[in-house]
């Protein structure tokens, strides 16, 4: 890279903090992002997710702060208290954007503060702040009382009490979700951190930067997922309801069934109409899938709709869009949240009503009553329950709304996922629903070891960037390697880019490797081996064949030059990378 | 995989873009496996091993326009760019390596240049393009830069002439020998009215295949749509005309439902255009001589820069409208509905033909196969004024 870098390294527990030049050779070989905060964890990466010395990584890409397309995102790299693997997190809002203006590609936190504080960023300089008066607030009060000082991330209760799949909120309503890192930085007494930079950021060269986002932006208006009337521009993710519903692959009642009579109640249509959703975007980003309800409240997502809809079998759209008030206020994970009561539901013979719902939020997120066992997610949940099979997880993280008897390519992504059961790592339902870049075969395994392989490592790039995966709708890795040569003024292409996403999931799985995981850890819930999903209308969707699905797996694991046991052939890995 | 390496070597051969055992295709699982002339099958795989990819195509063009643009271009081009809407918006520009470049490894210059675009001109080898998720987009890539490398040289030749050695020949031949007549003759369309959704979608599966049959369009190139009362019945998101099978949406004209979020990106050009004429058919494809005489234009000292996108103009080819437009979100759906409701039929600038029935397929398809065989014969008219005037200042 042509342009300085900095980091800012904060230890919480001596107050101290100093920002320091990023090596460029360091950034060619990781990006920024996802590869840097894996490349940052590095040495600590077997410590506890609570260890105070293990470090939460902010982290932009090269691209953060230009007009770049949906390139103004962060992410978010510990190991997670919920899995214990390496993980990372990506969200959007106006923080990435103004954290690079402050003159930062990445902030490291370490340490445990012994009071609560807010770190505060500035082109200026940063300081923590004392914080007490906002510990155990929501994130909508937190981030109403920092409003002031930029662009807020914060953790609401749940994050504060440990709450394994807690997140980090950005004041605009994105989250960096899933894993728990809410918790992390909960258990480092840091609050939130703000940011508010006014640096512009440079392009090298101007010219060639216009016209690799002009073609971006052309693929994006020729792709029908993007901006095609019935697309996420329009109707959000929850565009995907329909789609799912008719595609008998929408999860419900914990999996038992795909097919929800009751999809309808909460559809993108549906919202629109009964919330008057608007458009909102990510800084500078086009697609602007973001909605928000007329009174300002961000509506949920496709994943939140249908877990706490057909996951949950309940068809009130207003129950549900308390739900995600609730976890968005309390600093908590909607996915992992309703798939968690979901088990908890089916090994209680009872799903959780609508009205049941709200308090059950609250008392996970204060770990109080029934909520002290469901703030652990639905692993631990099922295995104190006797009934380990009705956590629907791969490696403790619960799978959102996809069910793997409807693609296989997304079977195997979810398991070779290194931050468990995750759809946007590989993200095969591009091709196997979406049909973009062109459409695969969902009920087959043939060639779905080297795209899934050749995903991951792309998308790790992505990560690294850090673009959104929504983009990759329409335009492709090509597009993003020229504009990162524009902006860096130096020559990239889509391959050297795969390179560097191998290097960074390569990285990751040596990490779990490290703390234990092995291919047993790779695999999917019995259920989807054994019981069938819910066919009709011309679509059979039976049980997957595990023999098949081991021999993918296997052939998976030669790709990636690994053992067919998924280890690696030896222990010099990590000494072999930059 | 080695079924896959078979059908889509058989559609190279029978869309007529590949000469015939001039194909090599190699695919990556866990292990290579290639097919074809053991040359071009030998370089696939040597391209592959070098890339992040499932698959790649080697072929000979059918028609040698490609070889002709390379050696056509400047000495120190290193692509050409062609300015149909398909390279426009998918290929951006199209990398040449020479003959002097190959001589070492060969397949180290066209995977470097495969690094960066999807497909590639390598002189004395033919056009080589990957898939980095399926075998399929490989195919898919393929056609696109033998498409635009059709139309590119068919618009280089009208305006620049012949240039090198035996091109003349070569052309002439292509003139006599490899343009199919185009006609709808023989072909059984359904009587008109159809209510059924069976038969709308064994209609639309016949329809397509007709169209790539016929030489109207290639496999890949168009969409098309019946309208049922208040459903829409339409062609999915990069589905092939030929194979419909499974590929075509029901979508209802109110948007209640979002399952059309994989319908083609032309559907709301379809929708409109719908409203605008009543139509219950509606097929669009993108045959050659139409996309070279829509990029006629012949205005002079016209401000507009970007004519695919911005200009407000309706030009006539004939009694066909043609306007700008790009897909899907770019303007196309608002420029065509207004100008196709009398005439039943609408170029799009760079793009392709877009025509409707009013009853069922039959005319939408006698519409494009008019259209198309007046554009190729307004072309050769304009061909042949040229060559006179050429001849007459000589």
């Amino acid at each position: 890279m042509s342009l300085r870098e900095h980091i800012l390294i904060v230890d919480l527990s001596s107050g101290r903090m100093r920002r320091e030049e990023i090596s460029p050779e360091f950034l060619g070989t990781y990006l920024g992002g996802r590869g840097l905060g894996v490349r940052l964890l590095r040495g600590r990466h077997t410590l506890s997710p609570f260890d105070p010395s293990m470090p939460v990584v902010f982290a932009v890409g090269p691209l953060c702060g230009t007009p770049a397309p949906t390139s103004a995102r962060i992410s978010v790299v510990s190991r997670s208290p919920l899995t214990g693997t390496v993980y990372d997190c990506s969200a959007g809002g106006r923080f990435a954007w103004r954290l690079r203006a402050a003159g930062l590609l990445a902030i490291l936190v370490e340490g445990r503060s012994a009071r609560p504080v807010v770190l505060a960023v500035t082109s200026a300089g940063e300081e923590l702040l004392p914080a007490s008066d906002l510990w155990a607030k929501g994130v909508g009060d937190t981030v109403r009382a920092l409003s002031d000082r930029g662009s807020v991330a914060a953790i609401g209760p749940a994050g504060e009490n440990g709450v394994l799949f807690s997140s980090i909120m950005m004041g605009e309503g994105n989250a960096v979700g899933r894993g728990g890192l809410g918790a992390v930085l909960g258990m480092k007494n840091l609050k939130a951190v703000t940011v508010d930079g006014d640096r512009v950021m440079p392009v090298a060269d101007r010219e060639r930067f216009d016209r690799a986002r002009a073609d971006v932006l052309r693929l994006f208006r020729a792709s029908p997922v993007i901006f095609g009337e019935l697309g996420i521009s329009e109707y959000g993710t929850p565009a995907l309801v329909d789609l799912m519903r008719q595609r008998r692959m929408a999860p419900t009642e914990n999996f038992r069934r795909t097919v929800f009579v009751g999809a309808g109640a909460y559809s993108g249509p549906t919202i629109r109409a009964a919330y008057g959703a608007k458009k909102e975007g990510c800084y500078g980003c086009p697609i602007r899938c973001k909605k928000r309800a007329s009174d300002g409240r961000p509506l949920p997502e496709y994943e939140t709709v249908s877990h706490f809809g057909a996951l949950n079998a309940i068809a009130d759209l207003h129950s549900i869009v308390r739900s995600n008030d609730a976890c968005n206020d309390l600093g908590m994970d909607t996915i992992t949240a309703a798939a968690t009561l979901s088990a908890w539901g089916e090994a209680r013979g009872r799903f959780p009503s609508p009205e049941e719902i709200g308090t059950l939020l609250h008392d996970i997120a204060h770990r109080r009553g029934e909520g002290i066992l469901l703030s652990e997610g639905s692993r631990r949940v099922a295995e104190a329950l006797g009934m380990p099979g009705v956590s629907m997880s791969v490696k403790s993280l619960e799978l959102p709304a996809y069910d793997p008897r409807g693609a296989y390519g997304m079977a195997l992504a979810y398991v070779t996922s290194n931050r468990g059961g995750c759809h946007l790592r590989a993200y095969p339902i591009s091709h196997e629903i979406l049909r973009k870049p062109v459409a695969s075969d969902r009920f087959s395994f043939s060639g779905k070891a080297r795209m899934i392989k050749i995903a991951e490592d792309t998308n790790a790039a992505v990560d690294s960037l850090v673009a959104c995966k929504f983009a990759f709708f329409g335009a492709s890795i090509e597009e993003y390697a020229e504009l990162l040569s524009a902006v860096t003024g130096e020559d990239h292409t889509p391959q050297g880019l795969k390179e560097i996403g191998e290097r960074v999931y390569l990285t990751e799985r040596f990490y779990n490797a490290e703390n234990g995981f092995t291919r047993a850890d790779d695999d999917l819930p019995a259920r989807f081996f054994s019981e069938a999903g819910s066919s009709g209308e011309g679509i059979d969707v039976p049980p997957i064949d595990r023999a098949r699905f081991g021999e993918e797996l296997t052939k998976y694991y030669r790709i990636r030059g690994l053992r067919d046991d998924g280890s690696f052939p030896d222990g010099g890995f990590l000494e072999r990378q930059p | 995989m080695r079924s896959l390496i078979a059908k889509f070597a058989g559609k190279l051969h029978r869309d007529r873009s590949a000469v015939q055992g001039r194909v090599g295709i190699a695919v990556q699982d866990d292990v290579m496996i290639s097919e074809g002339a053991p040359d071009l099958s030998r370089l696939t795989v040597d391209v592959l091993s070098r890339l992040s990819c499932l698959g790649v195509v080697a072929a000979s063009p059918s028609l040698p326009f490609a070889e002709f643009l390379l050696r056509r271009a400047n000495a120190d081009a290193e692509a050409i760019v062609p300015l149909d809407t398909e390279t426009r918006t998918f290929l951006h520009d199209i990398p040449i390596v020479r003959r002097a470049e190959l001589a070492g490894d060969p397949a180290a210059a066209i995977a470097a240049l495969l690094s960066n675009r999807k497909g590639v001109i390598a002189e004395g080898v033919g056009i080589v393009a990957s898939g980095p998720v399926t075998l399929e987009q490989a195919y898919i890539h393929y056609s696109s830069v033998f498409h635009a490398c059709y139309v590119k040289y068919l618009l280089d030749v009208l305006q620049d002439g012949f240039l090198l050695p035996g091109e003349e020949d070569a052309f002439r031949d292509f003139r006599k020998t490899s343009l199919r007549p185009l006609t709808s003759e023989e072909l059984f369309f359904s009587a008109s009215h159809l209510d059924d959704p069976e038969e709308v979608l064994a209609e639309i599966r016949t329809v397509g295949r007709y169209t790539v049959q016929r030489g109207l369009v290639d496999s890949f190139f168009g969409n098309i749509s019946y309208r049922v009362g208040e459903t829409i019945f339409i062609s999915q998101t990069a589905a092939s005309l030929d194979e419909l099978a499974g590929c075509i949406d029901p979508v209802p004209m109110d948007n209640r439902s979002t399952t059309g979020i994989t319908a083609s990106s032309e559907l709301l050009a379809h929708r409109r255009i719908y409203e605008a004429t009543g139509a219950r058919a509606i097929l669009h494809g993108h045959p050659k001589f139409a996309v070279v005489m829509s990029m006629l234009c012949e205005e002079k000292g016209c401000p507009v820069k970007d004519c695919w996108k911005d200009c407000p103009n309706v030009r006539m080819l004939g009694d066909t409208p043609v306007v700008a437009g790009e897909i899907g979100a770019g303007g196309l759906a608002v420029r065509v509905p207004p100008v196709i409701g009398a005439p039943g039929k609408a170029i799009v600038y760079g793009h392709g033909v877009f025509t409707i029935g009013r009853d069922g397929f039959e005319e939408a398809f006698r519409s494009m196969v008019d259209v198309e065989s007046r554009c190729r014969e307004e072309y050769f008219r304009r061909l042949d004024a040229r060559a006179g005037r050429q001849s007459k200042s000589e």
